[in-house]
């Protein structure tokens, strides 16, 4: 009998997740040829091995390191928005005691080329124009926070002292701030050479939507503006760069997802020699996607380590970080949906204008916010016609880059809150709106209306989950009773499917050369029997050398604890991408596998010439190699181990050693879950409480569950984020005003309700191991799922009414009703 | 976010603080928990040339019982004015709006003074210092003074008290018999500066209201009373239509400006309800005391 191919784990609600009504759906499921293990390292919910240290504070964080000799780097920063710059006076700055070395644009532009994404071929239909960003201004600068000018001095004081007593004489221009005016014809130009503001177009159609709109009952129709926020990681970005003359180099540590970018992009820039770069990724505090980005500072560190011969440190503070790094998710979407009076959706056009700020980041460009969104926007939803346009504008303000769900925040808030809409006006319960047009596992594998492949995925099933956990029918009694009471409680759903790791392919088709979507890992026994993983991904909280150890261990048979787990180092790991998009699992877990399969080949080739049988017969059972059903006849890894590296006693045709690499193409499999919030809302105050939360989530073979469940949460924690409370504000002249944790607000512990999840898991069937990503949907989801609640618990009151902005502060809620 | 240099002296006496003071007129600044002034160093918001320390200066942290009302040291944490059960007794509503400053990191550090004088017009014990008509004791070079709640908060972030003047001490006069309370706060997060803050004392007479004091924070460039909406309610029957009146004429009264967080009307529109709800909590209570 081959085990069931759904297995539904459900931490925390254990008992109720496993009561589920629907195993018949489950049952019905065509089976998948995979074998899904029942026990074993491979799906156990071990406690991360990573986190005591941390828990006890024995880190490796940039602001942690001392060198000798070292120096710290303050940055001067633009206080316009737009402006020239006509001159730089630093010799005042030069004069004070400690202050070492300092460098502007003019100087630094001779030595350092520009940060520049090239985009000219694409599958996708999109028009993009690429632009210069220097390290340093020159002559110019296009956003509040750019740099101006890099003083090097004994310590950050002085070096900030120095910072003060730069004069510049600025020469204010107008500034382009919203990113609709930015587009009419004739205004201020962030980018002179382009004739126009606009960074990307994307057209994406699919099916006729005309004819589609035609046909409809209904047609719904919203304008949703996000907020722009940021990534906001508990530690900023730090660098400490040094020219070491004993390697005649380079070492840079940065807090990077990505270490071996940019070590190619500092090479490339400084014209240096590659190879005599030494780029490390020490432990990193948190990146979301900021960090996966080569970075003026890094520039500027490696540029002036090679001047002054000594290290040099840079630690951002939180005032840069949230103004002088980079902000995301700031899209306008207009949205129109046509249904049938019975509920089925008969076509979608969108249009998303993103306001991506002043410069091309690399190696993304900001446009990618847009179009994602773009292609994501039709969800799980069968939906066969849709025109869905994508504009990312530049604007005289922070660039915007990747975040967490890059785009899927306002594909997911446009979809599911107009969906809620569209079933408020024809009269049908949300639920049952999205239980009529969502697909099902049987309906896998489809391309959708966008051209996205979905390889499998189970929205019907885990929609079902979610609603069977929150105990939607007895809540609806419950909302009734409360509302007699003068309380005003409400619910909201959002499901979505969730695109990860964005494989070879994707970047093969998207023609962005700047990136790619393979992934490494390298695999040395010792004689002993232990394991040096090495890996090209960069683990910064997802709990890579935990899962890792998991795969090795599944793979060779050895135990967790006899991995030892090397990453981010470009002098000894694979050359690989990093960690970003929901890779990881699938891109690094997939070439973990795949170097495990090597290593166990060539083991069992070993223990087969020794105990003088077939390899073929021979299987990994309790940490040994032992023949199939004959346990007395068994070699331990260990022993396997000595033979093949220490005593050399291996078949005449092989090689002695245990070493095995593997660069795996990924696949880009397809997640999906279901979220749903319950709120109570004061409506005289408009303070919202969520009250309960549910998330359902099926990522194919979860590695460890414990660790899915983290990567929900902390989503979750983020999404909520979005939906109440970060957003960076401008005034007219581009003036950014949220430059202190007091004003750019992020969630606390006491702002994120308890949770409950359930999982399904569906085996993907394009990936090594069955995996799928899953690290961005947690944030993604929340914001539709708590504006759908706050609407549905505002109803009663004046009419159901879409909730046009986010961040949901109290004002805007109350301004839903009044 | 690193502040300039500043020298920095530790005052062991309130003289020796005081003398410390008066040698840098205008340029001296006091230290006590440093939870504003530091980060306004950080931001290079504040360039003061010498830091005077009070932190180790004995017995200025005292909470003490006087004449039925209480005395607040100006060192007092809010965390020890949190916990007092004096304090509890006393003045229950400072034990309410105490889990409304910061969070307990910074209650552990933050000093009842230091919040006076730094007067932020959100801030909790500001607005409640005018609520209760607290008598500020300062000292400076000319010796010391008293100075009602009333006078002393001048205008944003700014005070009744002189260069070289130290807030000393905070005396909290005795609340009437049939006195009840209520404190009505709203922000974004736990723990953040009030949108709107809204600290009421209502004493019945029966079902008459003898007297009422409205208090509002975050809605002005100082913390305000609303003497319009006190002299609504002076003398009339508590009930809610009367409540909801007082409401609005308090939101009259009221000045708020437009942040990041709200804009002014709303908070406006909040003082309203806020004041309602205080009012009517107040009422309560003092009708069960
Ligand atoms: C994250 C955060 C959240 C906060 N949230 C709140 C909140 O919700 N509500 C709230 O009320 N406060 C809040 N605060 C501020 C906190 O309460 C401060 O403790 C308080 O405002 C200042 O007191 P302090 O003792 O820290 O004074 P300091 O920061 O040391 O000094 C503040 C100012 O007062 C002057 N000063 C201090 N003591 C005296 C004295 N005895 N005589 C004359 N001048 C003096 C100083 O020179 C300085 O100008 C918050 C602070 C932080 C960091």
């Amino acid at each position: 009998m081959s085990p069931p191919a759904l297995r539904i784990r459900c931490a925390r609600q254990a008992m109720a997740a496993r009561s589920l009504p629907f195993s018949p759906l489950i049952a019905a499921r065509p089976q998948k040829e995979f074998e899904m293990p029942t026990a074993g390292p491979f799906g156990a919910a071990v406690k991360r091995v990573e986190d005591p240290r941390f828990l006890v504070g024995q880190t490796s964080f940039v602001e942690g390191m001392v060198l000798p000799n070292m120096l710290s780097v303050a940055f001067l920063r633009s206080p316009y928005a737009h402006a020239k710059i006509r001159s730089i006076d630093v010799s005042k700055a030069l004069a004070l005691p400690g202050v070492v070395r300092v460098l502007t644009g003019e100087e630094a532009i001779k030595r350092c080329k520009p940060i520049r994404v090239e985009w000219k071929e694409s599958k996708f239909e999109v028009d993009f124009k690429p632009c210069d960003y220097p390290a340093i201004a020159v002559e110019r600068t296009r956003h509040v926070g750019e740099i101006v000018a890099a003083v090097v001095a004994e310590n950050r004081y002085l070096a900030e002292d120095g910072v003060e007593l730069i004069e510049v004489e600025w020469e204010p221009l107008p500034a382009v701030v919203d990113p609709e005016k930015a587009l009419e014809k004739g205004g201020t130009l962030v980018h002179e050479e382009w004739g126009d503001n606009v960074m990307l177009h994307s057209h994406i159609r699919g099916g006729d939507v005309e004819g589609a709109f035609r046909q409809a009952d209904v047609v719904v129709k919203g304008r949703f503006a996000m907020n722009r926020h940021c990534a906001a990681p508990m530690e900023g970005r730090a660098v400490v760069a040094n020219y070491d003359a004993a390697q005649n180099g380079m070492t840079v540590w940065t807090s990077t997802q990505m270490p071996h970018m940019v070590r190619t992009k500092i090479a490339e820039a400084l014209d240096y020699p590659e190879h005599r770069i030494r780029v490390i990724g020490p432990d990193v505090g948190g990146g979301f996607g900021l960090k996966c980005h080569i970075f003026p500072e890094e520039l500027a560190l490696s540029l002036l380590t090679l001047d002054v011969k000594r290290p040099l440190k840079w630690v951002e503070d939180r005032r840069e970080n949230l103004y002088g790094s980079y902000h995301a998710k700031d899209d306008i979407c207009y949205a129109e949906l046509a249904v049938k009076n019975d509920g089925t959706i008969l076509g979608l056009k969108t249009k998303f204008i993103g306001d991506v700020g002043a410069y091309t980041s690399y190696p993304w460009t900001p446009s990618f916010e847009p179009l994602q969104a773009a292609m994501a926007v039709p969800g799980p939803y069968k939906i066969h016609h849709v025109h869905c346009e994508a504009l990312a504008v530049a604007t005289n303000k922070t660039t915007s880059s990747v975040y967490r769900g890059v785009g899927l925040p306002a594909a997911q808030y446009t979809m599911e809150h107009i969906l809620d809409l569209a079933a408020a006006k024809i009269g049908m319960d949300p639920a049952e709106i999205r239980r009529k047009n969502i697909m099902k596992s049987s309906d896998f594998p489809v391309t959708s209306v966008t051209g996205l492949y979905y390889d499998s995925a189970t929205p019907l099933e885990s929609l079902d989950m979610a609603l069977e956990m929150i105990k939607y029918p007895e809540f609806r009694k419950e909302q009734e009773a409360a509302r007699k009471q003068g309380k005003y409680l409400g619910i909201g759903i959002s499901a979505m499917i969730e695109m990860t790791t964005f494989g070879f392919e994707y970047w093969r088709a998207a023609g962005l050369k700047s990136v790619t979507g393979y992934d490494s890992a390298h695999l040395r026994v010792d004689p002993n029997g232990g394991v040096t993983l090495t890996v090209g991904t960069f683990n910064h909280g997802q709990g890579h050398p935990t899962a890792y150890a998991q795969l090795v261990a599944d793979g060779i048979g050895c135990k967790i604890e006899d991995v030892t787990f090397i990453q981010g180092d470009t002098q000894m790991t694979p050359y690989g991408w990093g960690t970003w998009g929901s890779r990881s699992a699938v891109a690094g877990g997939g070439a973990v596998i795949k170097a495990s399969e090597k290593i166990r080949e060539k083991m069992f080739r070993v223990a087969a010439n020794l105990m003088e049988v077939s390899a073929q017969d021979l299987e990994l059972k309790d940490g040994k190699v032992q023949v199939k059903g004959v346990p007395g006849k068994s070699m331990t890894i260990r022993e396997v181990a000595q033979a093949t590296v220490y005593t050399a006693d291996v078949p005449d045709d092989d090689e002695p050693g245990l070493e095995a690499s593997y660069y795996y193409k990924a696949p880009t499999p397809y997640a999906n879950s279901t979220h749903i919030a319950v709120v109570e809302v004061d409506p005289e105050t408009g303070y919202t409480k969520i009250l309960r939360y549910v998330v359902t989530e099926d990522c194919g073979r979860m590695i460890n569950p414990m660790i899915v469940d983290g990567q929900i949460a902390g989503g979750v924690a983020q999404g909520i984020g979005q939906a109440m409370f970060e957003h960076h504000q401008f005034d007219e002249s581009g003036q950014i005003l949220t430059t202190s944790l007091m004003d750019y607000l992020i969630p606390s512990c006491a702002d994120v309700p308890p949770m409950q999840f359930g999982h399904l898991e569906t085996p993907c069937p394009i990936s090594v191991g069955g995996i799928k990503g899953m690290g961005e949907g947690g944030a993604v989801a929340p914001p539709p799922a708590i504006a759908n609640a706050i609407a549905d618990a505002l109803a009663p009151l004046a009419g159901w009414k879409p909730i046009g902005r986010l961040p949901m502060s109290p004002e805007v809620v109350r301004r839903q009703i009044a | 976010m690193k502040p300039p240099a500043f020298d920095y002296v530790c005052a062991r006496s309130l003289d020796e603080a005081i003398d410390a003071l008066g040698r840098r007129p205008g340029e001296a600044k006091i230290l006590a928990g440093g939870q504003s002034l530091t980060p306004m160093l950080n931001f290079r918001l504040a360039h003061p040339g010498m830091l005077v320390d009070i932190n180790r200066i004995p017995g200025i942290d005292a909470i003490r019982d006087d004449d039925g009302g209480v005395r607040i040291g100006t060192l007092a944490r809010h965390r020890a004015i949190e916990v007092s059960d004096s304090i509890r007794k006393k003045f229950p509503i400072l034990t309410a709006a105490a889990a409304h400053v910061g969070h307990l990191a910074i209650r552990n550090r933050g000093t009842f003074g230091g919040s006076i004088a730094h007067a932020d017009p959100a801030a909790e014990w500001p607005m409640l210092a005018l609520l209760l008509d607290a008598q500020i004791e300062a000292k400076g070079p000319q010796g010391a003074r008293t100075i009602p709640a009333r006078e002393f908060f001048t205008t944003f972030l700014t005070t009744a008290l002189g260069d070289a003047e130290i807030l000393t001490e905070v005396k909290l006069p005795a609340l009437p018999a049939k006195t009840g309370w209520g404190f009505e706060e709203l922000s974004r997060r736990p723990g953040d500066f009030a949108l709107a803050a809204v600290a009421a004392i209502v004493t019945l007479d029966g079902k008459t209201i003898k007297d009422a004091r409205i208090s509002m924070g975050g809605v002005g460039g100082t913390p305000l009373r609303a003497p319009g909406a006190e002299a609504l309610l002076r003398g009339k029957p508590a009930d809610a239509a009367l409540f909801e009146q007082a409401g609005k004429k308090a939101a009259e009264e009221s000045d708020p400006s437009n942040d990041v967080h709200a804009t002014a009307d709303y908070r406006r529109h909040l003082v309203s309800v806020l004041t309602r709800r205080a009012l009517t909590s107040a009422a309560e209570k003092a009708a069960q005391g």
